[in-house]
This record gives structure tokens, sequence and C-alpha cells, in this order.
């Protein structure tokens, strides 16, 4: 019997709770009980702050996406070297840069590395039309090539912060500054999770290093911390001491945690305090990880062809491993999985460069992000799965030279790709002009993406918001539109 | 111009239920963001009400006399009175003490302890525990820890090779500092600029490594000096927020957006904290120093003399060098790196000595010269450092930098203070100490506010202004403000005594209430901000451990030292981008409170961390109290808590009582310092019941495992699971 049914059992207790929940009026208390009730795995709202306002758990409108994978290139991925083909820039390669697209914009190290000495890039990757779409994309994806007519392709993203940490921060939050929630934390705030057993909102990190910023990048901000993401260690343990100590059973533990919980609950009827509701509920999540996690990164169960799909090589931990752990996370409900993969800043310096570097990390993802789509779609998973792309901003059509060739950070032009949950299959939203500096038609702001990702789930982004220090506090802040060029 | 963040702001939809002063407020915000001409002209020109000097509201009159003891009460029952709300029942004794020794020295009171109040009848026993406490060397830990997270105390180096460094006297002297109740401003001085008050102590100088718990970025090929004016910034922003309660950092790039702050009044701050050297200090008698200096240069000359006797060394060492891997390379000083970098025909004496140094010192084929050196430094006396502040002779040129980028300097820039903020003296000299005296002068409107705030909300959960680093025009207004102010002068008039505001503190009525929720508040007043009732409150991380020691017995109470190395998981070390060595403490060490743990920026002890304790990248005034699946895994299963269980489980079979009531009476007892309910005994003898009828009928591996003192296996591991239990309540780590 499991701690779930054991609750059934106690009906006496839960009317106890019924109805100290029902006097006290706090709507989070609500929720509690009724994930309690249900076994569920909104770990509901500790901070009873501001819920009533938008703990919803319900989406405003109705969803076209239930999950998100958001593979994001940190660092900075060269849109010119992979999808923003520019045969213009090519033409002018070595020029210096027309005035004209330098006005009033900045760069990062605008001063100090090139603004003098750089000219214009051209790329030296090979472009050819894909697909039904006829999408151009570079040599460097072959695999994505094969899958352009199940993606939407944004070639006009923009972003306001050059520097990587703010960045990411700004991708993800909204904000560069620390404090705000991520995108999964909003989105599980604002809807909760399916899964009884996982986390709802789940981090997964491969490449030479974590990106930068680290753990603020999927923090929960002024959120309740619940909503933070649980990132999962790529060796050892997924998450540290998720096995119960060695002589302790199984049956033990799960005794010892039932006894927590009868206490905890007295407590709760006897202090009042909804903390102690959202303790028991982590207790019980906790001990379901304890099975549920292991069980999660064991891909034993996989078939040789999907091993294959993806380009799993055994055991070890790889961008492609993760592609099939977030396939794993969103069968099993999870609603948000980030995946982070380093290194995509290609500044030309060691370890940085458009030539070898570039090639290399395109090789470490193309043929997971490419096997992700195509499994999911095959699993139908994909109708109700959004996968997002992209990195925290794009890079310049101007070259920079350090010890070889690079391109510098750039806010004003970038591309990012979209699939399933909602979006258009073959599509192409927005357009640069001939040198690639910005948009010439639909600019899809950061703000604007946050709009359409929570449109698709079926929430409006001016009403998922928060009340913190005295005003309410939504992702996309006070700007934001949904890219309706986007939707299916 | 376009703006360079989208910073927040309101739009009329949101506005709702703010209260109409801070719709006001509001308006005028929505008038400097919707410009596009100069933003000073569109400031508010009425003062904001942090920046006007406190008055000294005198105490209201109140209908229920009876229930207050002090001034703070009387301003607290004033406005529930007005809200027509009464105050909750004052907390049961045992509650109040296990209160008490939580808040003021952060941890439970033993049996004994608990007895002797409870047996104290006097009107004045409360009281006169205060009294204990406040004397008790724990306070100065406990309260020394609120302090070090502004400081954002670490004992590594932070950036991505986060290296450990040696600071850990500067955290023993926050200790003693509160311990002796060393007045606020002469902290506040001493920690800024001690090396420069006239015939500076030891003392004064080690407190200056306030400002050294900035980041050092360690990694090859920096810019120093970009880094240097980092932890400049950094020393800027953070006197803004810990003494001034200002986000004074928003203006590095650019005028403040909302408080009046100008661009240019940041780098005057900053002129006043450009020209310390940044050394390390040893903490030894002249003639030590002496001694070890004079071993290093026999060491020095030793590794000289070698390459005469033996010229092939050269070529040994190359191959060496060679032979390293990246790794390996990475984890060098920095000095050998650079040393590395140059081509050996190329290297200077100096490089050339460094890298045959890194060779000798390291190479397994130096065996017997390693001896050699070894045996020498035998001899030298162990001498700890500390990292301080030093005063250059001449000032360092300031200027001001374009949109905060140290590129691109303007015009230089003199010491200077914000123009809102009270007149910096002109007698006062213009550096450091100067502005140091000028954030404890008593025309300061903020200091004491921000201070009394700070520690009103250790024992609250939430600061009078709840936005206790933003008494800008952005922050929330304080719910009271009289008391706010009644609070910043009497602390000012007590001549900065901490203790006496914390005697103050916890001798209300207000602090003794009952921390229950009443049904009657939930819907006037959910978020008990008008204080007619206590909180339950999360423990901090070190509590949390702390808690664990002392309710297994395992606690080592020793005071100061260097910081040390309690178990944590495997694997949490690799997760830096430097691999960092964790040698698990032996001995007492192992079980020493929390705030002794060594800290790596990078790599911080995951039960720490679990419970939220700061991650030490720049200054924290307030810690979330976040409530997670982790923190559950974190209690349940890690082997240091799981350490804390046998040993309550041990000490209960021996010391519990002879029956089993006694004994889990004994073991709930030493968490949450009362008994157990009939019905939570229940609970805990049919789990009791249920462990050993397994233990004993199924052929366990458990029974391979004696317990310690000859206790009966079965037994023991049936108890560790009762001790597991209780020592995950809920309530074992919180402040009821």
């Amino acid at each position: 019997m499991n701690i779930d049914d054991l609750a059934q059992l106690e009906p006496l207790k839960f009317e106890t709770r019924r109805h100290f929940f029902s006097k006290c009026a706090i709507g989070l208390g609500g929720i509690a009980l009724s994930s309690l009730l249900r076994g569920g795995s909104e770990l509901s709202a500790a901070a009873a702050e501001s819920s009533a306002a938008s703990g919803l758990k319900r989406t405003h409108h109705r969803a076209r996406a239930k999950n998100v994978i958001h593979l994001f290139m940190a660092g900075g991925p060269s849109q010119l070297e992979l999808w923003d083909y520019k045969p213009k820039l090519v033409e002018y390669s070595g020029q210096p840069i027309p005035e004209s697209m330098l006005k009033g914009k900045r760069f990062a190290f605008m001063d100090s590395s090139f603004k003098n000495r750089s000219t214009l890039l051209g790329t030296r990757r090979r472009f050819d039309r894909h697909g039904q779409s006829g999408a151009w994309v570079s040599e460097l994806f072959p695999h994505m090539a094969a899958r352009v007519d199940d993606i939407t392709l944004v070639k006009s993203c923009a972003t306001n912060l050059f520097n990587h940490a703010p960045a990411k921060l700004f991708m993800n939050t909204g904000s560069g500054q620390f404090g705000r929630p991520s995108m999964g934390s909003w989105v599980t705030y604002g809807i909760g999770s399916e899964s009884r057993d996982l986390p709802g909102f789940v981090v997964l990190q491969s490449g030479p290093r974590g990106p930068r910023g680290g753990a603020v990048n999927w923090a929960s901000g002024f959120l309740p911390t619940t909503y933070q993401g649980v990132p999962l260690r790529s060796t050892g343990e997924p998450i540290l001491n998720l096995s119960t100590p060695g002589e302790v059973s199984e049956t033990r533990q799960r005794r010892t945690i039932e006894a927590v919980r009868q206490l905890n609950l007295a407590r709760l009827v006897e202090t009042g305090d909804p903390e102690i509701s959202t303790r028991i509920a982590a207790y019980e999540m906790a001990y379901r990880m304890q099975s549920s996690a292991p069980e999660l990164i064991d891909i034993s169960g996989e078939s040789k062809a999907t091993l294959g799909l993806y380009g799993i090589e055994d055991g070890k931990p790889s961008f492609a491993r993760n592609c099939l752990l977030a396939r794993r996370l969103v069968e099993r409900g999870v609603r948000f999985v980030q995946l982070y993969h380093t290194n995509w800043d290609s500044h030309g310096g060691p370890g940085e460069t458009l030539e070898t570097d570039l090639e290399k990390v395109c090789h470490d993802v193309d043929q997971g992000c490419a096997a992700l789509v195509q499994d999911l779609k095959a699993r139908g998973l994909l109708d109700d799965t959004l996968v997002m792309w992209g990195g925290e901003f794009g890079r310049t059509p101007m070259g920079e030279s350090r010890e070889k060739t690079g391109r510098n950070h750039h806010v004003d032009a970038f591309t990012m790709w979209f699939a399933g949950g909602g979006v258009k299959s073959g599509a192409i939203v927005g357009e640069t002009d001939e040198l690639g500096f910005g948009a010439v038609n639909d600019r899809a702001h950061v703000h604007d993406l946050h709009a359409t990702i929570l449109h698709l789930l079926g929430l409006d982004h001016t009403k998922l918001t928060f009340r913190f220090q005295g005003r309410d506090f939504r992702l996309t802040d006070v700007e934001g539109d949904v890219i309706l060029k986007m939707l299916a | 111009m376009r703006p360079e963040f989208n910073k927040p702001r309101r739009t009329a939809a949101s506005n709702s239920s703010i209260p109409l002063v801070l719709m006001l407020l509001l308006s005028l915000d929505l008038q400097i963001e919707g410009g596009e001409s100069s933003k000073s002209s569109k400031r508010p020109t009425e003062k904001h009400w942090a920046f006007a000097h406190p008055p000294r509201p005198a105490p209201p009159l109140v209908s229920n006399s009876q229930w207050s003891r002090n001034s703070i009460d009387r301003f607290i029952l004033a406005r529930l009175e007005k809200e027509r709300m009464t105050p909750a029942v004052e907390g049961d004794r045992v509650t109040l003490a296990r209160r008490l020794f939580l808040d003021l020295i952060g941890l439970p009171p033993t049996q004994s302890e608990l007895d002797r109040f409870l047996r104290d009848k006097a009107p004045d026993a409360y009281e006169r525990l205060v009294e204990r406490l406040l004397e008790s060397p724990h306070y100065g830990e406990r309260w020394g820890r609120w302090w070090l997270d502004i400081a954002r105390y670490a004992d590594s180096n932070g950036y991505s090779i986060d290296a450990p460094r040696s600071i850990w006297p500067y955290r023993d002297w926050v200790v003693r500092a509160l311990n002796g109740d060393l007045p606020f401003d002469e902290f506040v001085v001493s920690q800024l600029a001690g090396d420069m008050l006239p015939e500076a102590t030891l003392e004064q100088k080690i407190a200056t490594g306030f400002h050294r718990n900035t980041q050092i970025n360690q990694e090859g090929g920096i810019d120093k000096e970009q880094f240097r004016i980092d932890s400049v910034f950094d020393r800027v922003g953070t006197t803004g927020t810990a003494f001034l309660g200002l986000t004074i950092a928003c203006a590095q790039c650019h005028d403040h957006k909302f408080d009046p702050i100008t661009q240019k009044e940041f780098y005057q701050l900053f002129a006043f904290f450009n020209n310390a050297e940044e050394p390390e200090m040893p903490l030894a008698p002249a003639n030590q120093i002496d001694q070890a200096a004079r071993i290093e240069a026999e060491v020095v000359s030793y590794i000289k003399d070698i390459p005469r006797k033996d010229p092939a060394i050269w070529n040994r060492m190359l191959a060496w060098e060679q032979s390293l891997t990246p790794a390996q390379r990475q984890a060098q000083t920095e000095q050998v790196r650079m040393a590395f970098d140059v081509q050996f025909p190329l290297r200077s004496e100096e490089k050339k000595l460094t890298a045959l140094t890194a060779f000798i010192e390291q190479d397994a084929s130096n065996k017997s010269h390693q001896s050699d050196i070894s045996k020498k430094r035998r001899q030298k006396p162990a001498i700890e450092t500390t990292m301080i502040l030093r005063e250059l002779p001449e000032p360092r040129d300031t200027r001001f930098f374009i949109k905060g980028d140290f590129t691109r300097p303007r015009e230089p820039v003199k010491p200077g203070v914000p123009a809102v903020l009270h007149p910096f003296p002109t007698s006062a000299p213009p550096n450091r100490l100067g502005l140091a005296r000028w954030l404890v002068s008593p025309e300061n409107p903020l200091m004491a506010r921000v201070t009394v705030n700070r520690v009103w909300q250790h024992y609250f959960g939430r600061g009078l202004v709840e936005t206790e680093n933003d008494f800008g025009t952005q922050g929330s207004l304080p719910t009271h403000p009289q008391l706010l102010d009644w609070l910043a002068t009497e602390f000012v008039a007590k001549k900065w005594s901490l203790k006496s505001l914390h005697r103050l503190i916890a001798c209300s009525s207000t602090y003794r209430q009952s921390s229950r929720a009443r049904d009657e508040l939930s819907a006037v007043d959910p978020y008990n901000r008008l204080l007619a009732r206590q909180s339950r409150l999360r423990l901090d991380a070190e509590v949390v451990r702390d808690v664990g020691l002392s309710a297994s017995g395992l606690l080592n109470r020793r005071l100061g030292g260097p910081p040390v190395f309690p178990p944590q998981p495997d694997g949490v070390m690799s997760l830096g981008q430097v691999k960092r060595e964790w040698k698990t403490s032996a001995g007492e060490d192992r079980f020493r409170r929390g705030l002794y743990t060594f800290f790596f920026r990078a790599t911080p002890h995951p039960s720490l961390s679990v419970f939220d304790a700061p991650d030490s990248f720049s200054t924290c005034t307030r810690r979330l109290r976040s409530n997670t699946p982790l923190q559950a895994l974190t209690l349940l299963n890690d082997s240091g808590a799981y350490e804390f269980a046998r040993e309550l489980a041990a000490r209960t079979l021996l010391e519990g009582g002879a029956t089993d009531t006694q004994r889990l009476n004994y073991a709930f007892q030493r968490c949450v310092s009362r008994a157990p309910t009939a019905n939570e005994s229940e609970v805990l003898t049919a789990l009791l019941k249920d462990e050993l009828k397994e233990l004993s009928s199924t052929p366990p591996k458990i029974q391979s495992i004696p317990g310690p003192n000859g206790l009966n296996a079965t037994e023991f591991a049936a108890w560790t699971s009762i001790a597991r239990v209780v020592l995950n309540l809920d309530e074992t780590i919180t402040r009821e």
C-alpha cells in the first residue's frame, strides 16, 4: 500500500484538514488540499502570498501545448552559419561595415575589440534548400535539414542584453536582473504539472561546462521555490541524497516517511500553518522521486532503434542522451524541461572558432535535436509538446579576429526554431536585412516569444501575474505580443 | 534615447489593490518613464519618507494597557485596536523557551537548560533567560551569521577557479564583536575603515575583511584591473545595500531610474573605495613572522641551488611541464601558469625558479628534495593569515565610466556622497574613514532604520519595511512607520547597542505571542502584517544542522577557528570547474556548528544551499525560506543526517529510560523540547512495533551491523527509525 492509498483510508484526518482549510479561507490552502487529496504533485505555494490572484492550475483559454522542451544553446549560436543565409554578406565579405547599419547600435566589447578593425564576414558554410518549405539550412545541420518541414524557423528574434549571463537571464525570465522567476517556474506556477512523481520543471545539462549564471537561470525568483527547476545530474545519482541509507529497506523507508506524514499532519491541524501542508507534499514527492528518478534515467529499456535514432553511445552523458531523457520526462507528465548545451560562444579565440569549434558543437546537438522532434512525432507527443531551440542572442554580421575567426554577440537578429505544440510546420517567420543586421519584418522580441509560448500553453501573458513587493509581475513585464504568424 | 533595460513599470491595470499613497508614487513613476528628456527634472520633489531624518514618535496610548510590556507593544497594539483586532495569547513557556534559544543563540535548549527555566517561577524568569542567552558566547555565532550574510562571507575566491582563501579570522572577529556588544557604529567604522583609524589595532585591521569578501577571478588571461574594478563596484553596491538600504548599484551604468542617485554620484562613492590595496595580513607575533620568512628564504635558496649541482634538472622539468594534462595545468597557481606560458629560453630567472619550484614540489621524482624541504618547513611556525584592506598613500585616479564600462573612462571624479542624503562634513577627510564616519553619523536617516528593520525581520519573518534591501521610492512602505522610527531612534539613543535592541524585541509581548493561526484573522490579515500573532519560521540552514547536532548530542560547542569539513555526498566537489579537495573532518571538527562549515562559493555544501543559505556572490539581506522535496531528501537520506539519527537512537537507548514511553518522550523532547501528545506517541509506538517486528522476523542485513556500545542490533535499528522520524518533523526545523 503506498502513501496515497493510506491517505484515502483516512477520511477522518482529511475531513479535519478539509475543515481547517475551509475555515482558513486561504486560497492556497485550498489548492494544497486538492493536491493532497488527489495525490497530485503540485506542491502548492507555501508562501500564501498572492496565490489567490493567480494560482490558476487551469488555463485561460484552450491550450495547444501541454509541455515545453527548451533546447537552450548556451553561448549564442551563429545564425549566419546555421539558418540565416546571406549571400550578400558573402559578397561584401571583408568590406567595412556600412555606417548606416551601426548607427545607434551597441555591441559587446564595442570599443575594446572591434569597432575600428572589423569588417563584414560572409559565411564560409555551404547552405542548401530543404524540404517542402525550401528553407535554407547550413551543412552543419544535416539531420535538422531533414526536419525543416516539422518546424517553424523564426529568423527575426531580438533581445536587449548582450552579455552572456544577463542575456540568459533575460531569455529565461524576461529581465536581466536577478530575482525574477524563469519561464519554467511561471508555467508550473500557472498550470502545475501532471507528473505525480517528478518535479514539474527539470533541467538537464551537457557540454564542456555549465551555463553562465548557473542556477539563477532556472530559479523561481519571487515565486515559491516549489516552482524552481530541479537539475538532474548527468553522472552518479541524478539527484543528491536520492538513495535511502544503505541499511534501510524500502519498507522501512516508506514506514518512516508515513510516520513523519502523520505527525506533520497532526501539527498542521494544531497550528494551522499551510507551510506544513507544503512540507507534507514535499515528503511525498521526495519519496516518489526515490524510485521515479532512477527509473527515468534508466534507458536500458529503450530499443536499439531509438538509441540509434538519437545517436546515443552507451551510458555516456551527452546532449543526445538528454534529448531522450527529455522525451521520457514529458511522457511522465513533466511540464517544462530545459536542456542546456555549451559552448556556442564563437568569438574566434581558442575553443571558440567558427571553423572547428562550431562544427563540433553543431555535431554535438544536430542528431539529438532532429531525433527528438522525430521521436515525439512518431509517438504522437509532438502535438502536445512545444520544442524550442535557440541561444540567448545571435552573432554579428561582422567578423571578429582573435586567433581565428569568430563573430561577436548580436542582439538585433538571431534565429530560433519551434516545433509541435500548436506552431506551424514548415514555416518561416520573420526576415532580416540582406546583411543580417536586423529584422525587416515580424520582429520577434524575447517578450513576444514569451507571450507566444504562454499563449500556446493556454495562458494569457497579461493575466499570469504574481503580486510581489506591491506590484503585479509578469513574465513579459509590460511588453509582449503573441506572434500570430507562428500559430498553426 | 533607448533605455538599456526594460525596467519594471506599472500599468494602471495592476494597481487595483495598491494603497493610495503608492498610487501617487506610481503615477509619478509613469511620468518619469514616459518622458524622453532629462530625467532629473521629473523626480518627485517632495522628500521620500526614508530620506528624511526619523522623528522620535511618542508611543501611542492604548486601551488595553495590561498587555503592553514595552513601547513596541504600544505601537503594535494601537494599530491592532484601530483595526478592532486583539493580540494573540502568549505562547506556552516551553515554546517561548525554545523560541528564545533558537532566535538568540541558534541552538535549542538542552533538557537541563529548559528545566532550569521551567522551574524558575520568579516573575522575571523570562527576562533573566533573555539575559543569560545574550551573555552566551553562542549569541555571537547566531547573530554573527546574520551579519556574515550581509558581508557575503565565504571561504573561497569564487568565479570559476574558486580556490580556497583564508578570511575566517574576519568571521571570528564578527562573532567576538557581537558577543562584546561593540556599538554598531564602531562595528561599521571598523569594517569599512579599521585600517585607517589612528593607532589601528590588529582587531580593527581584521575587521576590514568585510570588503575583502568580494570574489577574486584567478582565470588565466583576464584583465586584472577589470576584476579589481568589479570588486570595487561590489563594495559600493554592498555599502549602499548594507548600510543605507538603497539600490545604489543601479547607478553604475546610468542615473538611478527611480531614486535620486545619479551615475556621477555612484562614481563619487566609488572614489572612496578605489584607493585600497588588498593584502593578506599574517596573524602572529613579529618574531614568528620573521622566523617563517627566514625559513622560506632558505627553501628558495635550496631550490635555486639545485641546478648548479644537477644541470639536467631543467630538462626533466620541461618534460614534466609537457606531460601535464590541461586540468593539471589549470590547477597550478596563476604565477606558475604564467611561467609556463613563456618559452624556456625567454623565461626570466624568476619565472624559471617559479616553474622549477612547482616541479620540485609536485613531481614524485624529486622525493629526496621534497623531504629536505619539508624538513626545513617543519621548523616553520604555522602562521594564519587574513585578508584586509590597506589604504594606498597616494589615491588612484577615479573616473566616471560611460555605461559602467571600465574601458570607457571619462572625466575624473572626486569622492562625494549622494546629494539627497545628509551632507558630507567639510572638515572630514575625503576618504574611506570619512565615509564610514559619515555613514554612522546621527544625521544619517537610513542606517539605524535599515538595521533595526533587519533585526526585526529575524524575529517576525518580515521587516516593518518588507523590502529590507530597498528603502528607496520603489520599496514598500513600512507597516508601522512610527514604530520603525521609534526603534531607530531608540537604537541610536542606546548607543547603538544591538543587545539592547534584541532585549527590547525579545521581551515584548508582541514577540511572546503564540504563533497559532487564528481563524478570525485569516481574512483581514492573512499575511500577519499587523502582528496579531507570532509566525512559525523554518530555521536557517546552519541552524537546521545545529538542531540535528544538538538533538543527537554530537554537537561540539567550540568557538571559532578555521572552517571545517563535515561529511557531504560524493560528487559535490566535481560540480565546480576545478575539482577542489574535501577532506572530511575527523573527530570533533566533524560536529561543529553550521557556521563553521567550509563554504566554497562554486560548490557550497548541499545541505546548506538546499535550505537557502546565501550563495555569497553578493550581499544577502534576507534569506528565502523554501520548502522542497530536496530538503526532504536531505533530512531523510544524507549521510550526515543519518549519522545524527543513529547517534540519537543510541543515546535514547542508553540514557532515555527503561520503558518505550520514556524513551519516546526522550527522543521527541530532544528534537522539539516538548513531550509528544497521546496521538503522537501512538504513531511512534506503532512505528516502533512494526519496525521491531520486521527487523526481528526477516533476516535483515541490519543484524550484521552491531549497534554502538554493545546495543542490540535489532533494537538499535528500530530506534534509528524513530530518531529519523523525529529529526524529520516540520516542528524540529521550525521556530514555533
